[in-house]
């Protein structure tokens, strides 16, 4: 062998030392016999690149180089410091990673950045996965990015903030855009996975707690590749449709990572551009998404965005008792006045009486048996009493009762100032 | 009227029985108006169960639902 390196086993086609595969093609049909290698297509014994003679072009070089780093290497994490990122004008990311002793030019190609949440800073520490390479046109050993995460989940948070600072100077963070929920919504659009934990658990508290309720779900995958589509896509149905009179949007609790839908910003345009109310209810206590910040309200769980949502029957109830006797007792007021003005009236044209008065006497008698026949103060002079919170609420049941609690009992002539020594509910 | 309208026309019904100046005959006609929507409202609570269903597009773009299997 006199010294010579033996030739490489590589098969031919692959390193193409003269980018002469086609003309190689032809004399490798039929396979040639596997020894000796060289001499079979070299009129000279010598290798390619031996002699000056046999010298290869550079372009063989880097390209072989190329194919050796990246048949040596399967992909692998590397860690180390961003440096020089510059996102290019043809959406191609490069920067250096590096740490004390060493650095390598790195690129992450525009259809490998979907997955990478933002784009890294400089100085960031990260971990990058990827194929090292050899990019032929500057002769550089390069690492071509797949897939990237930064120390500290740096890159989610950054992409975080950079959407909620998009939609904060857009003003779609603005408390003042927040809609008061409906009181009592008939129709409520739930806009999650059909087979989630979150729509059974809406179903269950308002079935506990409502009633005439209807609740529409508006299917959606909340998590994986299609979920900020169909999510997007199931708000805009529910606009369409425009039957609902309110949005619960949510899943329930998970992972970091299943969460990411609701920190989209196209879901959270979606949400705000909701033609009613919404509730998210994305099921993660401590953080809190960009959806939820952008919702009408923000509840914890899907459960809580279902009592959030709801009242009682018995609390829809109150409100109405509690409206009809500041209206009986306005009228009340009204007719004690009224019947002065018509004692006084009716003084004034003595005699002859005019029609003016019998009009107005007709209405007063007329107001005064109607509100006899609705008073709750017919029944108090039968010996109850209603009990009256703070701010004059009824309190009909002992929930709304606490221990030592003070409250108002109004009696046939007056109120009593009473406070509760003790709770007991009857069987 | 959906229930939130009748509270929100009951509000301003108390509201305005409450204020000074009203004539009685304007009076009567709200604690009658008054009395119709309290009706109303309380026939609305006392009605119906909770119906779970499930929102369908047809290819034309509208909309149907239909009852969930329990």
């Amino acid at each position: 062998m006199s010294g010579r390196r033996p030739p490489r086993q590589t098969p031919r086609a692959e390193l193409d030392l003269f980018g002469t595969a086609a003309s190689m093609a032809k004399i490798e049909a039929p396979p040639p016999p596997p020894a000796p290698v060289v001499s079979e297509y070299f009129d000279s014994d010598a290798y390619p690149g031996e002699t000056a003679q046999t010298a290869v072009t550079v372009s063989t070089l880097t390209q072989t180089a190329r194919d050796v780093l990246e048949g040596a290497f399967v992909p692998i994490w590397v860690r180390g410091e961003i440096t020089d990122f510059k996102s290019h004008r043809n959406g191609h990311w490069y920067f250096c990673m590096r740490d004390r002793g060493s650095q390598i030019k790195c690129v992450v190609w525009n259809r490998d950045q979907r997955s990478i949440p933002a784009p890294p800073d400089d100085g960031m520490q990260i971990a990058a996965y990827g194929r090292l390479t050899v990019y032929p046109t500057r002769g550089e050993m390069q690492f071509a990015i797949t897939r990237l995460e930064a120390e500290g989940d740096g890159l989610r948070r950054k992409a975080l903030e950079v959407t909620r600072a998009r939609l904060e100077a857009e003003g779609l963070l603005d408390p003042s855009r927040k809609r008061r929920l409906p009181r009592h919504p008939r129709i409520i659009a739930v806009v999650t996975s059909l087979d989630g934990a979150a729509l059974h658990d809406i179903i269950a508290v308002v079935k506990r707690r409502a009633a005439g309720v209807r609740i529409v779900a508006v299917p959606a995958a909340v998590q994986g590749d299609n979920a900020r589509q169909e999510i997007c896509y199931a708000l805009d149905q529910v606009n369409r449709w425009g039957k609902a009179d309110l949005v619960i949007v949510g899943r329930g609790g998970g992972a970091h990572e299943d969460l990411s839908a609701f920190n989209d910003e196209r879901v959270a345009r979606a949400v705000a551009a909701c033609s009613v109310p919404t509730i998210s209810a994305v099921g993660h206590e401590i953080d809190i998404s960009i959806c939820d910040l952008v919702a009408d309200h923000r509840a914890p769980t899907p459960s809580a965005a279902a009592e959030t949502a709801t009242r009682t029957r018995a609390e829809l109830q109150a409100e109405l008792r509690d409206l009809s006797s500041r209206m009986i007792g306005a009228a009340q007021t009204l007719i004690v006045g009224g019947e002065q003005v018509v004692r006084r009236l009716g003084r004034e044209v003595a005699s002859n009486a005019s029609s003016h008065v019998v009009h107005r006497r007709a209405a007063v008698s007329q107001l005064a048996a109607r509100l006899h026949a609705l008073s709750p103060l017919a029944t108090l002079s039968r010996g109850y009493a209603i009990a009256r919170g703070e701010g004059g609420a009824t309190l009909s049941s002992t929930a709304a009762f606490t221990s030592d609690m003070p409250f108002d009992l109004v009696v046939r002539d007056g109120v009593v100032s009473a406070r509760v020594e003790r709770v007991e509910k009857s069987a | 009227m959906t229930f939130e309208e009748r509270l929100a026309r009951l509000e301003a019904i108390a509201t305005e029985l409450e204020g000074d100046d009203l004539e009685l005959a304007k009076a009567l006609a709200l604690f009658e108006e008054g009395i119709e929507n309290l009706r109303a409202a309380s026939e609305e609570l006392a009605k119906a169960d909770v119906r779970v269903q499930k929102l369908v597009e047809r290819v034309d773009g509208t909309f149907r639902t239909v009852d969930a299997r329990e």
